[in-house]
């Protein structure tokens, strides 16, 4: 799986599975840390609607680290302060990196989580539409 | 003028800061970082915004330890932001992946996909809760329980929708000017002073982490005759938005090696602005212009004030001074304004001391034209 979709699924889902990948790497590899979780800053960039044009909306902090395992790097980048999240996501990054076998036994475990993600997302969208106006126009 | 340097308060100060930490501890009560976080939204979004720094948690931390005074915990995230690295940039963040969790719009009863309140005070009676008073955690858990229950009837959406902007429809309708996807990279304040004139980029960047009470009151300004420039909102949202960095190493540039790092709330507005334009008989004909608007968490009027300000400084007028951009972008920032408002109350004892004299000459009748 590509980094764009299992970044969004380990960051948006249950942390307890970073964790849980990290942790099986951890255990059968030497992990050596290149970068210890440290903070740091994303200047965000943004698209205005009105003329299409780019600006900067400011900067949001951000956890980073960085993971050597069989002379791949991996890196770690989660938004706020989450020192274990951003290492465990190295740890990862670093194992798809080298293609280590665990990687594909991960597959189903993130494509499950993904879906368990969407779901809450689409219940929490469904709970807020709880509030969505029904126009009637009255007779006067 | 020069600054002469003086000795001796030291031990006074030393005091003060003392005397400052009293004030906060007197009261014998701790505020955690978590409580301001579940219970002060609006303070932390205004923070964030003002101090163009995302992060709940420094802003909460910044707001305890600052005793709830914005101008300072505003001051407090942006010094804090300039000991930090800036390793990344993040990839265009796209109006249009906002997860919305409200959506209204004044300009039209029915659009595509509904007016979705969401969470607002736009509807509450103002009138003080006393019963927030003798607010017990049982009684909310208990209430919070209700309201999971109420909400387990609801059918779930099959997936997660999400909604075109209202002006996307009058564009394909032909009611509004389309413009080119403008790739041209902006310029960022942080890192390059203002030069006037200023570019688009430049505006919003200034705007957008504008003091809320400043940019509120200049959007005010121009709707009551200091500006010409009174709107109708097109679209207010208030939602989520990813954000992606790019891998540092340039063989892993495809976007699906970029890295999703999280999200972001920010509340977003479309302005229509109704504008008087020549048209190729000569004659005036009605057009419609969009001011942008946006900003760090849920506060919808500064969003809706950016708006028109936007609007104001793309059509330059040096008759109002909500189209002056010298006189908004350089009065609008919170720790610039408070900063150089503030500094009046130190030490000037030089600078007095020279006008007194100069006041006691004159009265002595020693100018120099009398002698």
């Amino acid at each position: 799986m590509k980094r764009r979709r299992r970044t969004e699924i380990l960051i948006q889902g249950d942390e307890r599975l970073a964790d849980r990948l990290a942790q099986s790497i951890i255990d059968t590899y030497e992990c050596r840390e290149i970068v210890a979780p440290q903070y740091g800053l994303t200047m965000i960039k943004m698209r205005e609607s009105a003329k299409n044009s780019l600006f900067y909306i400011g900067e949001v902090l951000i956890t980073e680290a960085k993971v050597e395992i069989d002379n791949c790097i991996g890196i770690g980048i989660v938004v706020g302060m989450k020192d274990e999240l951003a290492k465990q996501l190295a740890i990862i990054d670093a194992a798809y990196k080298a293609d280590l076998p665990e990687t594909t036994i991960w597959e189903s475990q993130l494509i499950e989580a993904e879906q368990i993600i969407k779901k809450e997302q689409a219940k929490k969208q469904a709970e807020l539409f709880k509030t969505k106006v029904s126009f009637e126009t009255m007779e006067v | 003028m020069g600054y002469v340097p003086v000795k001796g308060g030291t031990q006074a100060i030393e005091a003060s800061i003392k005397r400052l930490k009293y004030e906060r501890l007197k009261g014998q009560e701790i505020i955690e970082i978590k409580t301001i976080m579940s219970t002060m939204r609006g303070m932390i979004d205004q923070v964030m915004s003002e101090s163009s720094l995302y992060s709940p948690y420094l802003a909460a931390l910044s707001i305890k330890q600052a005793e709830g005074s914005m101008e300072e915990a505003v001051f407090l995230m942006r010094a804090h932001r300039s000991t930090l690295p800036r390793p990344y940039y993040s990839k265009t963040v796209e109006p249009e992946t906002m997860l919305v969790e409200r959506r209204v719009s004044a300009s039209f009863k029915d659009i595509p996909g509904g007016q979705v309140l969401g969470a607002t005070y736009d509807y509450t009676h103002r009138l003080l809760d006393l019963n927030l008073i003798e607010e017990k955690l049982e009684e909310n858990q208990q209430w919070l329980q209700n309201y999971q229950e109420e909400l387990r009837d609801i059918e779930d959406f099959e997936e997660v929708k999400y909604f075109p902007k209202v002006v996307d429809y009058l564009r394909e309708e032909g009611l509004f000017e389309e413009y080119e996807v403008n790739n041209t990279p902006p310029i960022d304040i942080t890192k390059q002073s203002l030069q006037f004139p200023t570019t688009r980029s430049e505006r919003l960047q200034v705007l957008t982490r504008g003091q809320t009470g400043t940019v509120t009151s200049l959007g005010y300004a121009s709707l009551r005759g200091y500006g010409q420039v009174h709107p109708t909102v097109g679209e207010v949202r208030v939602g989520t938005v990813p954000i992606y960095v790019e891998h540092p190493n340039k063989m892993e540039h495809s976007a699906e090696d970029e890295f999703y790092i999280g999200e972001i709330k920010v509340t977003e507005v479309e302005s229509f602005v109704p504008i008087n334009v020549k048209n190729e008989n000569n004659e005036y004909e009605l057009e419609f212009e969009i001011g942008y608007g946006i900003c760090y968490g849920q506060n919808e009027t500064k969003a809706i004030a950016m708006s028109i300000l936007d609007q104001c400084l793309e059509h330059t007028d040096s008759d109002f001074p909500t189209h002056d951009e010298e006189f908004v972008l350089l009065h609008i920032d919170s720790v610039e304004s408070t900063g150089f408002i503030s500094h009046l109350k130190l030490p000037h004892y030089v600078t007095f001391q020279s006008k007194l004299d100069s006041i006691r000459q004159v009265k002595k009748g020693v100018q120099g034209n009398e002698s």
